[in-house]
């Protein structure tokens, strides 16, 4: 089965996910509403992630045996309709989060590599590698994220060393000043970016439990949440209250190593091979967006699907159209409930509806 | 005798000059028969004529094999498909007058004789290579498997050819579902001729637009022992001298023959160095192109100087550039390939001096993209086999970074890296033990514990019994 994965893989995709692509325009973002009180929000978010994680990670255990998928469970223990409803969410949320990560890539191409180009052109040999690896398998994706996980997490390491040592953690203090009510709000509106497990909710029939299903899984989530915490932390201590003015955290935190204009840019070398678990992320996206399409149109194709594949090209030129930032309020107002129920509520009853699942497999075999 | 078996070989063979009839009488009447051009003349005089014609007592056929025939290899072949299969591979046949058959086995021994393979040469190890002869190369197996648990299953592959292949295993090591997988494709061959082991290797890759090989070939028995004490299958193929190994992992591409026989930090030492050169050789002249075009900022400021001032005079872009010294890498190996050896290295002086110096001085191309051309030739040696497809690959990537910068490079090694990680035969993951990560597998990969630190099978590799000892 060409979308098996094993825990252990997953649980590095997950890390790579998590710390690929918070790095962008968030932590501006959220110093431009929190100020030095942004890596406290971040918390917030990822105790709630963790939270849901893990009761994502026990419908895991439970349906270890059955291999139901996403779309299995819900017709079983509710019905089709609820079923495709939530697919639907889903591939609405996997589709705006992929528009964000390519509308951030292309902003870092543009403004820190200085190679600006056409929307399309930009997006399509994301698309086509994209479709590539859906054609592949999800299995195949696993394990190239297994291989380049070392040489990205080096890199990762390698940005932050600099930046850490020349940061001023005290400009953290006081904890709480933008008042913890607004902390906690800014938590729930930008949670957008964090419910990074939801590719989870796709891989659901092709995890290979062996033993230990929630310790790799929550040890990545642990590294992955300590690391884009302490990144954000070290961004506003760096910028304090111009932060919200540098879109891009990622590349803009390297420019205190004096050494850099004399020995080149090195920093920029290792922001590039961080940038592969953006695009790993933005093939993992892609990939549960067109399972999503898959699993409401009841088929399972053998070959990449010409009009699915062409259907979520289409929806990645959006910001062609609509810029990102209005795109993003537009459905964070409109659609912040849906998305808050697919993302964070339904994690807590998916033990319970595979459960109800499970059951009715049950039944039907006998 | 109208359509029998004799006649109808006899009507095959008609007006054919190697084509021997000899009638005997041994108390019955017989036709001896062989193809004079792959029997061995003393074999047939001595194993089949000269007991034949001595004895006037013989019973029958039965009689025959048993008492009068001296060849060790005799046998009854049951129809006439193996009549024309022995017949062929040098068998003499003898015919009695109720179109019974015997075939003996007459065949003639001419053949290169056993030496160091020029494909793999060693500085320590065994020195003896595989030839031609598929008799000779498993005789080379058993003598250092002397097991009675070596297994071989043999076939006839090839309409025209009839070619002899013998698959071989291990047997207690090597999984059965992987040999029967084995065995099932190569009778599934329905092909004219094999000349090769090569023809074989791509019925044996389940997958044949992969871009990588994925069957193993060596020269060398001691490899192939090697490999089939891991749990491989080997296919011998006659008239070859490359052995095929199943399944086959991209880390043996890495290994050399001599590096067990070395001093395992050496072999280390030396796998990490191929490792850095083929991901050089591939990624090196893009990112010389993308960091030239677009980020020359990463490049350190002296270095970027000295860069600038060798390539300011050129007249073509850093992409044409690269891709022209690429090229012209490409060209020259593939002639010196195809040159006689004495030519060769003349055709090399001329490239590397004429061609590669002559154009800098001529201010055609940059001293630097030249070196980076180089360095990326010679490092791509370091997996001899894979060169062909490592420099295709080369020039795409490097295309794609002088088109698109970073975003060309980095689309492109995912998209490698996916490919590769994706491929699968013979339940054996080829980027193993990387992808999926096999701890136990990294004793042997690109670090090598000393051998007797190896107490374990590879795990990438099925078999039946990982304990390397008992």
């Amino acid at each position: 089965m060409k979308n098996r994965v094993k825990v252990d893989q997953l649980a590095l995709i997950y890390l790579l996910i998590i710390t690929g692509g918070k790095f962008t325009s968030l932590p501006s973002l959220l110093a431009g509403d929190l100020g030095h009180d942004s890596w406290v929000s971040m918390c917030f978010s990822f105790l709630w992630d963790g939270v849901c994680l893990c009761f994502l990670l026990w419908a895991i255990k439970l349906n270890s045996k059955a291999n139901l998928d996403i779309s299995a469970i819900l017709n079983r223990s509710v019905s089709k309709v609820v079923s495709k409803i939530v697919l639907a969410i889903f591939f609405v949320i996997f589709v705006l989060r992929t528009n964000i990560l390519l509308t951030n890539c292309y902003q870092m191409f543009s403004v820190t590599f200085d190679v600006s180009t056409n929307w399309l052109v930009f997006i399509l040999p994301i698309a086509l590698l994209s479709f590539f690896a859906i054609q592949r398998g999800f299995n195949a994706i696993a394990r190239a994220s297994q291989l380049l996980f070392g040489i990205i997490f080096i890199a990762l390491v390698a940005l932050m060393v600099s930046p850490l040592m020349e940061a001023d953690l005290a400009a953290l203090a006081p904890v709480g000043e933008a008042g913890w009510g607004k902390i906690l709000a800014n938590s729930y509106t930008r949670s957008f970016w964090f419910s990074d497990y939801i590719f989870i909710y796709f891989v659901l029939d092709g995890v290979k439990v062996k033993k230990h299903v929630f310790t790799p899984i929550l040890v990545s989530f642990g590294i992955g949440a300590a690391l884009t915490v302490l990144i954000n932390a070290v961004f506003v201590a760096l910028f304090g209250s111009f932060a919200p003015d540098f879109s891009m955290a990622m590349s803009k935190i390297g420019v205190f190593s004096v050494a850099n204009t004399t020995n080149g840019r090195w920093d920029w070398l290792t922001l590039a091979i961080w940038l592969l678990s953006v695009f790993i992320k933005m093939i993992v996206f892609i990939f549960c967006a067109y399972k999503c399409v898959e699993k409401i149109l009841e088929k399972n194709f053998a070959k990449v699907n010409l009009f699915v594949a062409l259907f979520i090209t289409a929806t990645l030129m959006l910001p062609m159209f609509v810029s990102t930032e209005t795109l993003l309020s537009t459905f964070i107002v409109w659609a912040l409930i849906p998305f808050t129920i697919v993302q964070y509520l339904l994690p807590l009853f998916m033990p319970l509806l595979t459960k109800v699942a499970l059951k009715k497999t049950e039944v039907k075999h006998e | 005798m109208k359509d029998s078996n004799f006649s109808k070989l006899q009507s095959l063979y008609s007006g054919q000059n190697d084509f021997r009839l000899r009638e005997v009488t041994c108390g019955i009447p017989l036709k001896v028969v062989c193809l004079d051009s792959m029997c061995d003349d003393a074999k047939v005089s001595n194993f089949v004529l000269q007991p034949l014609t001595y004895v006037q007592d013989a019973k029958g056929l039965d009689d025959v094999q048993k008492r009068l025939t001296v060849g060790s290899g005799v046998r009854k072949p049951p129809n006439f498909y193996s009549i024309i299969e022995d017949f062929t591979n040098g068998y003499t046949l003898i015919f009695d007058d109720k179109d019974g058959c015997l075939s003996v086995d007459t065949r003639t021994a001419i053949g290169r004789s056993i030496a160091e393979p020029p494909t793999s040469m060693v500085m320590r190890g065994p020195r003896e290579g595989f030839v031609e002869d598929m008799k000779v190369n498993l005789t080379l197996l058993r003598k250092r498997l002397k097991t009675p648990n070596l297994k071989t299953i043999n076939l006839t592959v090839g309409k025209y050819t009839n070619t002899a292949v013998a698959v071989c295993y291990v047997e207690g090591i090597a999984e059965q579902s992987v040999v029967d997988t084995v065995v099932q494709r190569l009778q599934a061959v329905n092909i004219d001729g094999v000349l090769d082991s090569s023809y074989l290797a791509r019925y044996l890759d389940v997958n044949k637009t992969a871009l990588f090989r994925r069957v193993g070939t060596t020269e060398k028995p001691d490899i192939v022992v090697g490999k089939m004490l891991e749990g491989r299958i080997a296919v011998v193929v006659d008239g070859s001298p490359m052995v095929l190994t199943v399944p086959y992992l991209f880390v043996e591409d890495m290994q050399s023959p001599g590096d067990y026989y070395e001093n395992s930090a050496m072999t280390t030492l030396s796998r990490v160095l191929r490792f850095i050169s083929v991901i050089a050789s591939v990624l090196l002249p893009a990112l010389y192109v993308c960091l030239q075009v677009y980020n020359y900022q990463i490049i350190p400021l002296r270095f970027l100087i000295t860069i600038l001032n060798a390539s300011e005079a050129i007249p073509f872009s850093p992409l044409t550039e690269m891709i022209l010294v690429l090229i012209i890498f490409d060209i020259l190996r593939e002639a010196n390939l195809r040159m006689p050896s004495a030519v060769g290295i003349s055709l090399s002086l001329v490239g590397a001096i004429v061609l590669g110096d002559a154009a800098v001085q001529a201010g055609l191309l940059g001293a630097p993209a030249v070196m980076i051309g180089a360095l990326s030739g010679i490092g791509l040696y370091t997996l001899p086999d894979n060169t062909l497809i490592l420099s295709l690959l080369r020039l795409i990537v490097t295309l794609l970074g002088g088109l698109m910068g970073l975003l060309g490079v980095l689309i492109s090694t995912l998209v490698l890296v996916i490919y590769l990680a994706s491929l699968q035969d013979y339940k054996t993951p080829f980027l193993a033990p990387f992808a999926p990560d096999i701890p136990a597998d990294r004793q042997d990969a690109v670090s090598q514990k000393p051998v007797p630190s190896m107490k374990k099978r590879p795990r990438s590799i099925p078999n039946v019994n990982d304990e390397r000892r008992g």
